[in-house]
């Protein structure tokens, strides 16, 4: 059986654009939530956000492919950012890459990998419309009854004026299919291999590591592009999940400590951005190039709770199920596992669930248990993938970061309050999506 | 050691018509299920028709139909085209006494499934009414006061791409793994192809494949029509998908479902299931050349149809008929063509080709799903179905594509292809089974 490893990361997170902003951030145990400023919330009971720092994404592609920009919406230009990072932590020297180096590797520790046999299988989430965008085409089209008027929209009276739709830019639908992450991604590093977009929101990364997995494992590709990415910090996404009583509303006063994992006090989630592209790699390649490794995935497991969003179900059966169908996979027990990244988000009853599954897979035994949401909120499909980014380097570093806004842990969980250096062998990422899917990611230490 | 993959249960809901049978048949007898669109007002649009889904209604006999009240269409389309499925599986009912047979956590779904409609008429009226014309942006105040008040928060969640499969998996109490994939128009041929490689590793025993959507709304047919993709032949709606055609102008937008049951040879033949046919190849690329455009010599697509080949461990001589994504636009017809002769060689001109999309219009995500059903029924019933409007050669599709007629021919295997704005190239490989 082939082995897969992690051989470089790209993380977009509310602590930073790159992989050591978001662990500097989680170690350091500092929030990245704030005011929401992406727009005026004053209309909402929740203003609370995770926003990624403000960057040009025409900074993180070649220049050939600056013109391409313009058709991204926000979730595609944070993967793009991601991605970049990425390949150049793994030293891959991709066609966009060697743009970049004026097509001549720096120097020989850098990789070209053959472009059919690198994949790329980037969770994405619904994206959302520019509102302002697409507004501004409607007003042209506004009927006396405040309601769009189809004919003004699809047809002009007058040739020299245009239509509403004819303000759209042609491409304005591109903006927004989910598979413009991976697509974008794809053309500018030539991944030509096995490419795939899941969009499972919360859980998607995980399931899309676990197909790229196997694809290298059954020979169809060496290497992959791996992630997901999303922003939840836009209008629709604010207003959805208020309605759905989702989030917080008691974080207003005192961001910072607005979303609390795991803690008795949970009130709520907090609407985030970001997410991460992992290379992942065959061992004997990366071995044989002498790559950085950061760890060996070893374990993957599904389940769905088969309840619609309702949740995972009050004792977590599917949700264990999945975490133990991991532990299965990567031929190792319970014990074997020292610390363990819940998706947590802070929703009481979500929260509560996932406690029950986590008592009933390690039952007596209690690894550490870190929830990373207190920091950096939801970011949807790009939640799973920004544990994955943080697994694979407490693995590399053996350290395990202390929770933020968690002191007083529902469960009697493990959760450690403090950073601290600990032997960590086995990682598990346990993640259940809104809608009820689960994946489970057991993740080893590469000696 | 890989699982044997067949299928046994298939159903779908289509612009023709929803029973198995009644929507063959008509795709035998070249008929059109495109028309002028009803569901909003498009006569003003430059595309005023497409291929809906006609009078729909969910069935009314879903075990848990109150967790399916607000769905979108695209999730009815799914949940109906399953229960089809399953049934002709001959799965337990959900529920019963005989259901306990199957392990939940063994049956998984994986669906190629688009995003649900927008709530239009809320969306549109809450940002004109918070608009404000001397910026030139919304209000957000007044756009959130309004839409707190106007939206209804569970048709908003249904939006979400992967509502379809969380309803699915709670009406068959499917627990195994869950996934929804959305890769353009390659997305349920991607979606049937992973879900074959999760039963082959031994990952579920059932998976429920296939894929639903809708973008017959003004939104969906606006970025089409942006995009110049679709045909515009407003005169005659029923002769506007004109495949290979030298006079294709675009593709025309259909909506629906198709799903299929997929299940380890082993757990069909223990339960002694009708075997259907087998999924034998899965192949998938990126083309990783243009956002807007298909790479002109078809590269991804050639990569995408030799793995599977090699998948399938078969030679092109094995192949009987190719079920073409075939849209009817200039670039997609030709493109495929190029890559189905860089395969194929000179056998290209020796294996027939013909697309549905001619009758049925182009279901996007759900295109893969239903052509693989269609799949299928040629090998049941050893006849094609034909391109329909077909009649101006183009020189640069210059191969059989059975116009306007269907072909009895020996079918042992077939193969269908698909392929995904944004380059994602999809193909599987179908044999009869035995």
């Amino acid at each position: 059986m082939r082995r897969v490893v992690i051989t470089g990361i790209g993380a977009v997170s509310p602590h930073g654009l790159t992989i050591t902003d978001l662990w500097n951030g989680l170690t350091a145990m500092r929030s990245g939530l704030a005011l929401l400023s992406a727009f005026d919330p004053a209309a909402f009971p929740s203003r609370v956000s995770g926003q990624v720092p403000s960057f040009k994404t025409t900074e993180f592609v070649p220049k050939s492919y600056r013109k391409a920009t313009k058709i991204m919406a926000r979730d595609i230009e944070l993967a793009v950012v991601a991605a970049d990072a990425a390949v150049r932590d793994a030293h891959l020297a991709t066609r966009g890459v060697l743009e970049t180096f004026g097509g001549k590797k720096p120097d020989d520790s850098w990789f070209e990998t053959d472009p059919r046999r690198l994949g790329c299988n980037i969770g994405a989430g619904l994206i959302c419309a520019d509102l302002n965008e697409l507004t501004t085409a409607m007003a042209q089209a506004r009927m006396e009854d405040g309601g769009l008027s189809l004919e003004k929209w699809g047809r002009s009276k007058d040739p020299a004026k245009p239509s509403g739709m004819d303000l759209l830019t042609p491409l304005w639908l591109l903006k927004y299919l989910p598979n413009m992450l991976a697509c974008h991604v794809s053309i500018i590093h030539d991944a030509q291999g096995p490419s795939n977009t899941i969009t499972c929101q919360q859980a998607s990364a995980g399931l899309a590591l676990t197909e790229a997995c196997r694809t290298i494992q059954r020979g169809q590709a060496d290497m992959a592009l791996v992630g997901g990415c999303e922003t939840m910090v836009h209008p629709m996404g604010m207003m959805r999940w208020t309605l759905l009583k989702r989030l917080t509303t008691s974080g207003n006063e005192n961001p910072a400590a607005a979303c609390r994992p795991l803690d008795q006090t949970a009130s709520g989630t907090v609407l985030a951005e970001g997410g991460s592209v992992l290379i992942i790699e065959e061992l004997e390649q990366a071995q044989k190039r002498r790559a950085k490794i950061y760890a060996e995935v070893v374990g993957l497991g599904a389940s769905s709770s088969a309840r619609g969003i309702a949740g995972p179900d009050p004792a977590g059966e599917a949700m264990a199920m999945a975490m133990r169908k991991a532990l299965r996979n990567a031929g190792i027990s319970a014990a074997d596992v020292q610390m363990v990244l819940p998706c947590a988000y802070a929703i009481p009853a979500h929260d509560q669930a996932e406690a029950a599954a986590l008592k009933s897979v390690f039952g007596s035994h209690q690894p550490e248990i870190v929830p990373i949401r207190g920091g950096i909120g939801d970011a949807g499909a790009g939640t799973q993938a920004l544990d994955l980014a943080a697994a694979a380097m407490a693995l590399r570093e053996q350290i395990i970061p202390g929770a933020v806004n968690c002191p007083h842990p529902i469960a009697a969980l493990n959760v450690p309050q403090q950073t601290h250096p600990a032997v960590i062998n086995h990682l598990l990422i346990n993640t259940g999506s809104i809608a009820g899917q689960n994946s489970a990611v057991v993740l080893r230490r590469y000696y | 050691m890989r699982n044997r993959v067949v299928i046994t249960g298939i159903g779908w809901v289509t612009p023709l018509g929803r029973s198995i049978e009644e929507v063959w048949a008509k795709l035998l007898e070249a008929q059109s299920g495109i028309a002028m669109t009803t569901l909003f007002d498009a006569r003003y649009f430059p595309t005023q028709f497409s291929a809906e889904v006609k009078n729909y209604h969910l069935p009314e006999n879903l075990k848990q139909s109150g967790k399916h009240e607000d769905i979108s269409r695209a999730t009815g389309f799914a949940l109906d085209a399953a229960q089809q499925a399953w049934r002709m599986a001959g799965l337990p009912e959900p529920g019963s006494e005989n259901s306990k047979a199957v392990d939940p956590y063994s049956v998984g779904v994986y669906l190629g499934s688009g995003e649900g409609s927008l709530d239009f008429e809320n969306f549109t009226r809450t940002a004109l009414a918070s608009w404000n014309q001397e910026n030139r942006g919304l209000d957000m105040t007044l756009w959130g006061q309004r839409a707190l008040q106007s939206f209804h928060a569970l048709r908003e969640i249904e939006q979400e791409p992967a509502m379809p499969i969380s309803h699915l998996s709670m009406e068959f109490n499917a627990r195994g793994p869950t996934l929804n994939c959305l890769t353009a128009c390659a997305a349920s041929t991607q979606a049937l192809g992973e879900a074959t490689e999760l039963i082959r590793r031994g990952d579920a025993e059932v998976m429920i494949s296939g894929g639903a959507h809708s973008m017959i709304h003004p939104f969906g047919v606006t970025g089409f029509n942006r995009l110049t993709a679709l045909s515009t032949f407003n005169e005659d709606p029923a002769r506007s998908c004109r495949p290979f055609d030298a006079t294709r102008s675009g593709f025309v937008i259909g909506e629906g479902a198709g799903v299929l049951i997929l299940e380890s040879l082993a757990h069909a033949e223990a339960r002694g299931a009708r075997i259907l046919a087998e999924v034998v190849g899965y192949g998938s690329s990126a083309d990783a050349y243009r956002v807007t455009d298909q790479h002109p010599e078809g590269r991804g697509a050639i990569v995408a149809i030799e793995s599977a080949l090699r998948d399938a461990g078969l030679q092109t001589g094995d192949i009987d008929y190719i079920n073409a994504h075939g849209t009817g636009t200039k670039e997609n017809d030709s493109t495929e063509t190029f890559a189905i002769k860089g395969v194929f060689k000179e056998r290209a001109k020796l294996v027939p080709i013909s697309s549905i999309k001619s009758m049925m219009g182009h279901l996007i995500a759900a295109a893969g799903a239903v052509e693989a059903i269609t799949c299928v029924l040629c090998i049941r019933d050893q006849i094609i179905p034909p391109t329909a409007n077909y009649s101006v050669p183009d020189p640069e599709c210059d191969l059989d594509y059975v116009p306007n007629h269907a072909r009895k021919i020996k079918v042992n295997v077939v193969m269908s292809n698909s392929f995904g704005f944004g380059g994602q190239n999809d193909t599987l490989i179908i044999r009869n089974f035995s």
